[in-house]
């Protein structure tokens, strides 16, 4: 199979042009910046606090955005044209998720920015926030499918940003153990443990694990992502 | 001649419904076919099967001599224009913009983008955003889209179906030149006019068969009565029979100035498919 990085540069191009004339999505870029701001002002961050501005640039602008943008080619019939035209799978899935990951990793800078957060050894923060951005992306990719319009991207995607966006807020309310240990496992969880880490001066194989557990969650979705996209591409 | 599209006991059913029932058909390459039928018979159900939007549910579907499931493949995909019912465009975007797009999916030059919307007649408003064009020249922007690589087979579902005369002259003009060029063209229309001013053959589809595939001069031939209607001077309509005494006749109305009008009772394709089906095309 030929890759063609100017058919996946012509979707993100398009994307780009679309993206200027979109109010929603301006708006719901905005959201993470604004949290990230108070945050800032306010000066009493928690732990989770202070890395919460960043799960929350993944969860809106990773998977939210994603999930807008694809379910409005499908809504359009615009997802269509794409699939009949000579684009793959691999194209069409990068392409649509090249807008989408430059955008969170801006909001991501600015929600650092913003919030005053300190990033503690950029190499392995980043290492680990772009597999998290792989997860986020994915997540919304398999939203956006599994929706017929964009409306409806927020009330399935209502469940995914409780369980990955929220759940480490809700963690020292649990008192069930099992219940802990699963939120543990999740991979907002996951990114949380391995920033604290790195803040608390731990090293690459200190994270190993924690690495590992999110390369697992990248995988299963971005295989999920593939099966729902060929079983849902043609509405 | 070489076959573009071999279609043999092509069946397709929803939910134990039976869209298509034994469909055969064949395509040669230069041609251009249209399957002519009502709102239901089965029209978009073939063309989605034969540009891989469905899978069948029986039958075989060979598309350049190639099994349908390698039609995903980028080279056969270049070679193939589709224009479907809910073929989506970018509304934020302006017509130039989702035509790049496509220019770049495709990799063909942009100069052609100024081409086919000269043949859409849309060359003024290539800057305008989609969002703000009408029912009839968004149409007219899938259709250039469609023709933009200059495909080997372009499938067309009802091309004209919401655009006025004027507009419809010109994609037909627009797609007589496609074809001369060399493109196969496969359409869908229950426009009858539409099929006998551009296609070569035609199938009738009713409920999921085809009934009857010809050339639209072979079918109305066929089918023809073997009568003349005359209109005389006196609005007196006179049939005479296409023997020695209706030629004497016409002979004598002619040579006494009688004669208005004067046509031979030849049926029109829609005349035909109402007689075979019983049902009108609309």
């Amino acid at each position: 199979m030929i890759f063609s990085f100017k058919r996946v540069n012509a979707i993100f191009i398009k994307d780009w042009k679309d993206l200027q004339r979109n109010s929603y999505i301006l708006f719901t870029l905005a959201i993470p910046l604004v949290f990230a701001a108070m945050l800032g002002r306010m000066n009493a961050a928690t732990d989770v606090l202070s890395t919460y501005p960043i799960n929350l640039a993944l969860i809106i602008a990773g998977a939210f955005i994603q999930a807008a943008m694809v379910a409005e080619e499908k809504e359009k019939n615009t997802l269509r044209g794409l699939l009949l035209s000579p684009a793959s799978t691999l194209e069409i899935l990068i392409g649509k998720s090249a807008l989408s990951g430059l955008m969170t990793i801006l909001v991501i800078i600015g929600s650092i920015i913003f919030s005053g957060y300190t990033v503690p050894s950029l190499p392995l923060f980043s290492l680990s926030t772009l597999l998290g951005l792989v997860f986020y992306l994915a997540t919304g990719t398999i939203l956006g499918l599994l929706s017929r319009t964009v409306m409806e991207t927020s009330i399935i995607g209502m469940p995914v940003l409780i369980i990955f966006g929220m759940s480490s807020m809700f963690k020292p309310m649990v008192e069930n153990a099992t219940l802990i240990n699963i939120i543990e496992l999740l991979p907002n969880e996951q990114l949380n443990q391995i920033w604290f880490g790195l803040s608390d001066g731990k090293g690459a194989a200190d994270i190993l694990m924690n690495l590992f557990i999110l390369f697992l969650w990248v995988a299963v979705s971005f295989i999920l992502t593939i099966v729902i996209y060929k079983k849902r591409r043609f509405d | 001649m070489e076959n573009v599209i071999e279609v043999r006991d092509l069946e397709k059913s929803f939910q134990n419904q039976l869209a298509l029932k034994k469909v055969s058909f064949q395509v040669r390459k230069g041609e251009t076919i249209g399957f002519l039928g009502p709102s239901g018979s089965g029209k978009t159900t073939t063309i989605k099967i034969l540009t891989a939007q469905l899978h069948a549910t029986a039958g075989e579907v060979k598309v350049f001599g190639e099994p349908i499931a390698k039609l995903k493949d980028p080279i056969y995909m270049k070679r193939i224009g589709i224009l479907t019912d809910n073929s989506g465009l970018y509304e934020r975007l302006s017509i130039y913009d989702n035509l790049a797009l496509y220019c770049d999916l495709y990799e063909v030059d942009k100069k052609r983008i100024n081409e086919v919307l000269t043949t859409v007649n849309l060359i003024e408003e290539s800057k305008k955003i989609v969002q703000k064009l009408s029912k009839g020249m968004k149409q007219r922007v899938t259709l250039a889209r469609a023709m933009l690589h200059k495909p080997d087979l372009l499938f067309l579902d009802e091309p004209t179906s919401a655009l006025d005369p004027v507009n419809t002259m010109h994609i037909h003009q627009g797609l007589k030149k496609l074809n001369e060029e060399g493109t196969t063209i496969f359409l869908t229309t229950h426009d009858m006019q539409e099929a006998e001013t551009i296609c070569d053959r035609v199938a009738f589809l009713h409920n999921g068969e085809i009934s009857l595939i010809d050339t639209p001069e072979n079918i109305k031939t066929q089918q023809s009565t073997s009568s003349i209607s005359l209109l005389l001077r006196n609005n007196r309509k006179v049939v005479v029979q296409k023997d020695e005494a209706g030629a004497k006749e016409i002979y004598n109305y002619i040579k006494d100035g009688e004669i208005v009008t004067i046509h031979s009772d030849e049926p029109t394709l829609g005349d035909v498919f109402v007689k075979l089906t019983g049902r009108k095309l609309s």
